[in-house]
């Protein structure tokens, strides 16, 4: 390529967001290069370990099939822990997983599946650039114009930012300021190899295809945040989040509430014997609906994925991987419908809408307030534990009147009737 | 004239393959490339000594020679001291030959037309065990086998060297003397130590334990911060100290075949997840610039 | 424009390597790099040849698997990629690996000079210059430290054990480099988007006519178990750590 020639879009970042955008980008022809500081694409991403399937089929029909994914999610669960106790709430639906539709979810590792996926839209056509890293965006009469790399700089039309979370793109580009750290929670993650039949045998799933996916309660000492679990082909994804700002005022180290979870009488006969092979920790965006920054693109300039917010926290699942890429395909569009690069990130605005990603978000916004509740995190496991510790103990005494109970326990444990009904509130709300 | 054919430009590790070679019960020639050399290893209990005279300074000039020589032999075995211009001769040999080769092998031993060999890959990671068939080349670092004694007959071969490769000029290099193989403490240092004068509080810490220097290659051939012989690892010493203190040192398996054999190691890395803390007995987690002086107040106490 | 010709390998990443309780080795998870020295060699090869005037170019003998490297190589300066191609090329000995880039060098044509790295990071057997230098008859000169061409000329300073040795040689002639010798850059974002454009040339063994049969049989391949009591030592300060060691090692009584 000549010096002076130009690219329809640059994109920086070959996660989901940008492979995925990088993709629709080429299908439709664009000159498009995609660069990554990565030495491949995926090699240090982070994920919890769950992507619904809807957003790559959207993406191109019957991708879901071939991609680099694990296991199908066929039962979900959730575990409540307090203290030594775990209640484990297991939940199947066989309509998730019908004949001839793709599965609802599977369980993923970064690493083989953003290298699929980038792969993906190197075939489409795309230039796929990686272990570079861009340093900053060259501005030119108020519109971005190109990126800088290095002693390199290459000019584009547009400047597609799906540089993750903390985006320093977004940062150059005066869209976002310094991370607001009540907006992220900081992921733990452990990947834990094991065969895969002990997996199997562990999760009681019936053959390699099937998986479990785990939100786990109570195992972050209050902070906000909870733990995840997801049985992949030949390991376990087992992690945390947490609230950074309530970490640095705790007494423990996120490794060492890590540690505990691990060794948790309710989790550790799940991942004993296994070997961690891996290690990492990454951000991750906390605040939903609120916190996509009030202005997502410029001339010149996007933002899709996790740098413009896209993620979802329910409590009961993340989703992020889903949005980045319904977020790279709206992008996409935008620019190939554009008459003028700066139509782009208006008409993006309305493909989000269209795409359902901006409604899917409104619709999710109330969790961040129900989530903002302490004593879900601490509290209330150790009372839901504490209710079926008492309704399972059998002694010579008479039991106690069951609402006695748990009015008991609920003082006991510092939840009033007048906290559920604020929660039940906020819920409503959702 | 079947059996084996040694050579190295070391003639006390040439005197070693010889014993390797007899101790197996085969006949054992030594290849020398002047009058000077077969001196060296005419008692070295070999059957014959064969110079091959020419007129070339460089001995890896005479691999085409060599390679003839070996045919006309019908050798079945040319067996190679590991130095670097032994490794260089016996492979351009073996390529003359067009035959297989094992390169600085851990252990050999003779079947029927036929040596089975151990050898790391991996850089130390794993053993390969090796079946080379026919005539072979294999070469063997010093240190492994016990010379014998014996006189042997020296015949002179005139053969034609090489020319294209010219010397011109040869200066030796100084070795410090440092014995790292008898050490009974080491102290090894990494490139985590940023600065030359650093390398001050590595001696002060050597010192008090009454230990030897050893470093990883960056440090001796990248920094020149300490002389080559000291540089430990898969292309540099193998140490078997009591005590191995490991400082700064990533930890690759390169370099950790060269400690491997110390009795207790213990590192000091401010990344937990260096891959040294899996090849230690006792590892600290935490800044050299912090630990080392530490170490060095606690063990004067 | 001749050729000077960087030989590299595409290896499997020791560090991903894994070793199983009975010692068998686990190579399913291990990623492909270019061999590490060889990107020694690479870099050699684009100085050498800027400074005469040359074509750099890279040679691989490699499985399928070896077409991830080429974009790799290309992009650290190389201007064209000959890849000798072959599934056995995975498990081959030094011999038929040598066949395979003597064949690949004679069918390229027009090559000045060779290069090889010291030694490559699986085998590290470090033979394979000499054998192509032989295999083709020509002059080489391993363990190069420093190295200069002029005109025909090449000189070039071995670091050998005890001494450093100058020679020199008319070209053609065959080279491998210390890994000292030179630093490899990291590519910047141009040379990795040129890499992607630049020509890469397969050959495959079949029709350069290279023997792919050994005289080498790989008998066993085990892994070296290390017995080591990894602890790692907690405490709240440095001070607390380091005397926690020196006590253990006292009652090791290896102080
Ligand atoms: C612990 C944890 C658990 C999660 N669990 C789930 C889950 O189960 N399901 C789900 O759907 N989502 C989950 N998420 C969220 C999800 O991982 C993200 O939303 C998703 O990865 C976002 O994709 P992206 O492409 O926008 O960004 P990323 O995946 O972060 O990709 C950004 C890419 O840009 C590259 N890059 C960054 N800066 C530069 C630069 N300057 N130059 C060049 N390249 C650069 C990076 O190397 C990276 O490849 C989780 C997140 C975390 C942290
Ligand atoms: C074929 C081949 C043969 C090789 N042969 C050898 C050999 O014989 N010998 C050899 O040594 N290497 C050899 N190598 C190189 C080897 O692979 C490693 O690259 C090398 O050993 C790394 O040296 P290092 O640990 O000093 O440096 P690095 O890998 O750079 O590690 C430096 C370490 O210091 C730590 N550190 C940095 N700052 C601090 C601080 N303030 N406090 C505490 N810790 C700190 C870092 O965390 C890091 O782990 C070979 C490689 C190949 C491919
Ligand atoms: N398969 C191969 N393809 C290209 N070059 C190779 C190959 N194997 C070895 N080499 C070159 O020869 C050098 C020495 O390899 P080795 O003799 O195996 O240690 C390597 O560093 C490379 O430069």
């Amino acid at each position: 390529m000549s010096e002076s020639e130009k690219f329809d879009a640059i994109i920086v970042g070959a996660g989901p967001a940008g492979a995925a955008c990088a993709y629709t980008l080429a299908r439709e022809g664009k000159e498009v290069l995609v660069i990554e500081r990565g030495d491949t694409p995926g090699s240090k991403n982070v994920t919890g370990g769950r992507i619904y399937t809807y957003a790559l089929e959207m993406l191109d029909q019957g991708l879901s099939e071939e991609a680099a994914l694990e296991r199908k999610v066929t039962r979900e669960q959730v575990m409540l822990l307090g203290g030594q106790r775990a209640i484990t709430i297991d939940f199947h639906d066989p309509s998730f997983n019908r004949d001839g539709h793709p599965p609802m979810s599977y369980t993923v590792l970064r690493a083989p599946f953003d290298e699929w996926l980038a792969g993906k839209a190197e075939e489409m056509g795309a230039m796929v650039a990686c272990g570079i890293r861009v340093d900053g965006l060259i501005e030119k009469d108020g519109k971005i114009t190109g990126v800088i790399a290095g002693e390199d700089e290459m000019y584009a039309d547009v400047v597609v930012a799906a540089d993750g979370v903390n985006s320093l793109l977004a940062q150059k580009a005066g869209l976002i300021g310094e991370i607001d750290f009540n907006t992220v929670g900081v992921g733990v993650k452990e990947v834990i190899e094991l065969p895969a039949s002990t997996i199997e045998e562990r999760f009681r799933l019936t053959n390699p295809e099937e998986g479990v996916a785990c939100m786990i309660l109570g195992c972050t000492e209050g902070i906000h945040g909870g733990g995840f679990l997801y049985t992949n082909k030949e390991s376990i994804s087992l992690g945390c989040v947490f609230m950074p700002g309530e970490v640095a005022r705790h007494k423990k180290s996120i490794q060492e509430i890590f540690q505990d979870l691990k060794m948790h009488p309710a989790v550790y006969p799940l991942i004993a014997g296994g070997e961690t092979v891996e290690y990492s920790g990454h951000l991750v965006g906390e605040a939903g609906y609120r916190g996509i920054p009030k202005q997502i693109y410029r001339e010149g300039f996007v933002m899709i994925g996790d740098a413009a917010g896209f993620v979802i926290n329910t409590g009961y699942s993340v989703r992020g991987m889903d949005l980045a890429i319904l977020s790279g395909i709206a992008a996409a569009r935008a620019i190939v419908n554009a008459s003028s690069p700066a139509e782009i990130g208006p008409l993006y605005m309305q493909e989000l809408e269209r795409i359902q990603l901006l409604p899917t978000m409104r619709a999710t916004d109330g969790y961040f307030d129900v989530l903002q509740t302490g004593w879900l995190y601490d509290r209330m496991p150790a009372l839901a534990t504490a209710v079926m510790a008492d309704l399972y103990s059998v002694d010579a005494q008479p039991p106690a009147k069951l609402s006695r109970g748990i009015r008991e326990q609920m003082k006991a444990h510092g939840i009033s009737v007048w906290d559920v009904i604020k929660l039940g509130f906020k819920g409503v709300k959702i | 004239m079947a059996g084996v054919f040694v050579y190295s430009d070391k003639s006390g590790i040439a005197l070693e393959l010889v014993g390797c070679a007899k101790a197996a019960g085969k006949e054992a020639m030594v290849i020398v490339f002047s009058q000077e050399a077969a001196e060296e290893v005419k008692n070295s209990g070999a059957d014959r000594v064969f110079i091959l005279q020419g007129d070339n300074e460089v001995p890896e000039n005479y691999a085409q020679a060599v390679a003839d020589f070996l045919k006309e032999k019908s050798a079945e075995l040319f067996l190679v001291g590991a130095t670097a211009r032994g490794r260089d001769l016996a492979a351009r040999v073996a390529g003359y030959l067009d035959c297989p080769m094992a390169s600085d092998v851990s252990a050999i031993s003779f079947g029927d037309g036929k040596v089975t060999t151990e050898r790391m890959i991996y850089g130390g990671a794993v053993t390969q065990k090796e079946e080379l068939t026919g005539l072979s080349v294999v070469t063997v670092a010093g240190g492994k086998y016990a010379p014998i004694e014996g006189s042997a007959e020296v015949e002179t071969v005139t053969v034609t060297p090489d020319n294209r490769v010219q010397l011109v000029e040869r200066a030796p290099v100084e070795r410090k003397g440092v014995n790292l193989q008898a050490a009974d403490r080491v102290v090894c240092v990494g490139m985590g130590v940023e600065k030359e004068e650093d390398m001050q509080m590595i001696r002060d810490l050597a010192a008090v334990l009454n230990a030897e220097i050893g470093c990883t290659r960056g440090i001796a051939e990248e920094k020149h911060w300490l002389p080559p012989e000291q540089y430990i690892g898969i292309s540099g010493a193998v140490i078997k100290p009591q005590l191995c203190v490991s400082i700064g040192i990533s930890g690759q398996v390169q370099h950790t075949i060269g400690i491997r054999d110390s009795k207790v190691i213990v590192a000091v890395n401010n990344n937990e997840k260096a891959p040294i803390f899996k090849t230690c007995d006792y590892g600290i987690v935490g800044d050299l610039y912090e630990v080392v002086p530490l170490l060095i107040e606690e063990l004067k106490k | 424009m001749s050729k000077i010709v960087a030989c590299y390998k595409w290896v499997l990443d020791e560090s991903d390597i894994r070793i199983n309780s009975d010692l068998s080795v686990d190579f399913s998870k291990a990623k492909g790099k270019i061999s590490d020295y060889d990107r020694n060699a690479i870099e050699a090869a684009v100085k050498l040849a800027e400074a005469v005037g040359a074509k750099p170019v890279g040679l691989t003998f490699g499985s399928s698997k070896a077409r991830q490297s080429l974009k790799d190589a290309l992009s650290r300066g190389l201007e064209e990629a000959f890849w000798v191609k072959a599934e056995e090329a995975e498990n081959a000995d030094g011999a038929v690996t040598a066949r395979a880039l003597a064949a690949g060098i004679k069918a390229m044509g027009d090559v000045a000079l060779v290069i090889c790295a010291e030694g490559a990071s699986d085998t590290y057997a470090r033979q394979t210059a000499s054998r192509i230098g032989a295999l083709l008859d020509l002059p080489v000169v391993t363990s190069v430290l420093r190295v200069t061409v002029e005109g025909n000329t090449v000189t070039a300073v071995r670091k050998l054990d005890d001494c450093l040795e100058t020679v020199k040689f008319e070209l053609p002639g065959v080279i491998s480099v210390l890994p000292e010798a030179f630093q490899p850059t990291i590519p910047g974002l141009k040379a990795v988007m040129a890499a992607g454009k630049k020509p890469v040339t397969e050959y495959d063994c079949g029709s350069l006519g290279v023997n792919l049969v050994s005289a080498r049989k790989v008998m066993e391949v085990k892994a070296y178990a290390q017995e080591r009591r990894n602890i790692i030592i907690e405490g709240d300060n440095a001070a607390a750590k380091v005397a926690a060691v020196v006590s253990n090692l006292k009652k090791e009584g290896v102080l």
